[in-house]
């Protein structure tokens, strides 16, 4: 059966392409889809997609990858072989990237101990700024102290200043969305993630503050639908709690005496209903600005599907926003009046030790047992220890406290403050509509 | 009962065709409904509200001639409304009639069972569609209970043991993406995404349940309709039903054309939530919303309102 095992080898192939984009495809669905086109055939290649579509991709998100991996892996060989040469000839630049800024960043002759991403970083600056790090090795490497010449113990603090303006760089680079991801060697793989780039789907990965106005539509489409389902878990909860808790024998009882006493209809006890009530705390200061419209669109998408959740903003002092937006108050309005009260003013610096503890004292009537604590911040803060002091004092009183950081996590370490704050929340990533979406999904 | 083993893909397109459900190549949905019928695996249809997900089984059952039985869920969902419960009532009088002589094997037996759809449909004789509608309603711990009936077509009843399918039913889940539904439930199931129609499906629609309207004004309405959709950020965009109910309106009362008094008059049977009407008369209105109408090269020959 040549064309079986011709057929097999392609499924597998093509599922693990898949797989590499992401989509979990199991051992059951890849048999399902062989059954599939050994119905239908394989003459008609829209059929042949509908049959893989249906049978290995679960997820309506999955759709747009699978339809560029199918197009990628089905094209013909000279486009796949064009491609694959692209991704080699990538390959090696990338090496040869990495390669010369190991024989550039040297001290008195011996490599700096710097991590991959890094010099990744530093081979995709202007000339005038690599000369610049250069030349600053260079130096230190002749560099004198106190009249003796420095030694390659110096070397650890030279490592730090040139990480620290790598580091400086990253952030530049990401800003203004110059960073270029180092992209996959297989050809088949990077030409779909190209497809991907220019079809601009991946507004799910893209950080929020890179999503220019015009899209902003779109994205607000995806934070409703977001809001609703968050919206939906919330009722889903309360109902749950109401599942028929036991019989109860005093009710059911009375209500069958008028079968002798024969227990007929049964009557049941009732839990207490505990739905949870969310507070919203909007960090509105100067590093959270770019954030501005998510912050925004997440406050207005949450209060038109929920009612009862209260919403505050803050930037040291604390703001209640909720009535403001009830009355469908215009933002920029809602803001100007508003953040005079929160601290200098819009965009100012952040001191969260002040908007807690005044969101204990002023409003202790939206924070008790039932009450989850969305902090919707960078975590970026004066007074840190006091303000995680705090948040261990508000997590007592509140059922949870959820942190939604707008910091990627892998940055984490480098903000003090928010080691100090992780005992006493549970934290995560929210810089893309992706990480909104899991943390729906899978956290609330 | 048709017969569907030997029913080719063909055969079955044409079987919707024959029953006015109007598919594409695009939609791929008689392909993938195809698959699932023939793989014997439940097809889990996913996709915004009013699209036409439910009306899949509806379809199904006409198209194979069988019953369709439907499971309605929604919160709090359990196996007692779903699966079958006993008849407590019923068992309760037994004791009290023969309260000497009774086993236990006479109390759980068949005829003190209440079947519920599911069990329904594994006991059936002929093949049934079964529609599990709103899936993503139910709590997770209900979705892990159904991995049994959808994997083995078969349960298991405590007092009386595993309950196979008779014939395996067709089973279509349903879900409007309001939970992320388990890995496990779908990897289970055949997938298939259904999104708004397109203008051109939507005429067909249309002139299949509304053929008394002329073709032009059908063209009409899927074009507004479809305009709605795209261009408003509406909390509910109107489904084929309402854009049914749309089109039948405009017959009744003998409308010859679209004009704004009649879109002010009419809009509720689009939009059902004062929000939404209040976001179409912000960003469009009924003016705009005809002259969006006009064909893109403006032969001038129909209803050039707004300004």
């Amino acid at each position: 059966m040549r064309t079986g095992s011709e057929l097999d080898r392609h499924l597998i192939e093509f599922a693990q392409l898949l797989r590499s984009l992401g989509l979990r495809v199991s051992a059951s669905e890849i048999l399902d889809a062989m059954q599939g086109l050994l119905l239908v055939g394989l003459e008609d290649k829209e059929r042949v997609e509908a049959v893989l579509q249906a049978t290995l991709v679960k997820d309506p998100n999955h759709i747009p990858w699978f339809q560029e991996a199918f197009r990628a892996y089905f094209a013909p060989p000279e486009h796949k072989q064009a491609w694959e040469a692209e991704a080699a000839k990538r390959s090696s630049e990338h090496r040869a990237k990495l390669e010369q800024s190991r024989q550039e960043l040297q001290f008195q002759g011996r490599e700096l101990d710097i991590p991959e991403e890094q010099r990744l970083i530093y081979a995709q600056l202007p000339p005038e700024e690599q000369e610049r790090m250069r030349k600053f090795l260079e130096r230190s490497s002749e560099g004198m102290k106190l009249g003796v010449p420095l030694d390659q113990s110096f070397q650890p603090i030279v490592e730090r200043a040139i990480r620290g303006s790598l580091d400086y760089w990253r952030r530049r680079l990401e800003e203004e969305g110059a960073l270029l991801p180092p992209g996959s060697a297989d050809g088949v793989t990077s030409e779909v993630e190209k497809a991907m780039r220019e079809r601009e789907i991946q507004l799910l990965a893209r950080d929020l503050k890179q999503i220019p106005a015009e899209e902003w539509p779109q994205v607000i489409k995806l934070i409703r639908r977001l809001s609703q389902r968050l919206a939906s878990q919330v009722s889903r909860r309360y109902r749950a709690a109401r599942r028929r808790g036991g019989v109860d024998m005093r009710r059911t009882l009375r209500q069958n005496l008028r079968y002798g006493g024969t227990l007929i209809e049964r009557r049941y006890k009732s839990r207490h209903t505990s739905r949870p009530k969310f507070v919203l705390l909007c960090d509105m200061s100067a590093s959270m600005l770019k954030y501005t419209e998510f912050v925004l669109q997440f406050i207005y998408g949450l209060s038109s599907v929920a009612s009862g959740i209260e919403i505050f903003a803050f930037a040291d002092h604390v703001v209640r926003l909720t009535d403001k937006i009830h009355k469908g108050q215009a933002f920029s309005e809602m803001v100007a009046e508003a953040m005079p009260r929160t601290g200098s003013q819009w965009g100012g610096g952040t001191n969260m030790a002040v908007s807690l503890s005044e969101l204990i004292e002023q409003f202790p009537e939206v924070l008790n047992k039932r009450t989850v604590l969305l902090i919707l911040s960078d975590a970026q803060t004066l007074e840190g220890e006091k303000a995680a002091a705090l948040m261990g004092k508000a997590r007592r009183l509140v059922r949870e406290i959820l942190w939604l950081n707008t910091v990627p996590a892998k940055r984490w370490q480098e903000v003090p403050a928010i080691k100090m704050f992780e005992p006493h929340c549970r934290m995560y990533e929210c810089y893309t509509l992706g990480h909104l979406t899991n943390i729906l999904n899978e956290q609330l | 009962m048709k017969q569907m083993a030997r029913m080719t893909l063909e055969e079955f397109e044409k079987a919707l065709e024959g029953t006015g459900y109007i598919t594409e190549q695009q939609d791929r949905i008689a392909v993938t409904a195809f698959l699932a019928v023939q793989l014997e695996k439940p097809l889990l249809v996913t996709g915004p509200p009013g699209v036409g997900k439910t009306e899949i089984a509806k379809v199904l059952s006409q198209v194979f001639d069988t019953p369709l039985i439907r499971l309605q869920c929604y919160e709090g969902l359990d196996e007692t409304r779903a699966l079958y419960e006993w008849n407590y009532q019923r068992q309760l009088l037994k004791i009290q009639m023969q309260r000497e002589s009774l086993g236990e094997e006479d109390l759980f037996s068949e005829a003190y069972l209440l079947e519920r759809p599911l069990l329904k449909a594994l006991k059936t004789e002929e093949r049934s569609v079964l529609l599990i509608d709103e899936i993503d309603k139910t709590d997770s711990e209900f979705e892990a209970f159904l991995f049994e009936f959808l994997g083995e077509f078969q349960v298991t009843i405590p007092e009386m043991g595993t309950v196979r399918a008779k014939k395996r039913p067709i089973v279509i889940l349903t879900s409007n993406g309001e939970r992320e539904l388990s890995d496990g439930l779908k990897r289970r199931c055949v997938f298939l995404h259904v999104e708004a129609p397109t203008v051109d499906k939507e005429v067909r629609i249309i002139r299949a349940k509304v053929p008394e309207l002329p073709e032009r004004l059908a063209y009409q309405v899927a074009r507004a309709v479809g305009v709605l959709r795209e261009k408003l950020n509406l909390h509910k965009i109107p489904s084929i039903a309402e854009t049914l109910d749309w089109a039948k309106a405009l017959l009744v009362m003998g409308k010859t054309d679209l004009d704004p008094a009649w879109v002010d008059a009419t809009l509720t049977l689009l939009l059902k939530s004062q929000e939404d009407v209040e976001i179409f008369y912000r960003e469009l209105g009924a003016e705009r919303l005809l002259w969006e109408l006009k064909p893109p090269r403006g032969d001038g020959q129909h209803h050039a309102h707004g300004k």
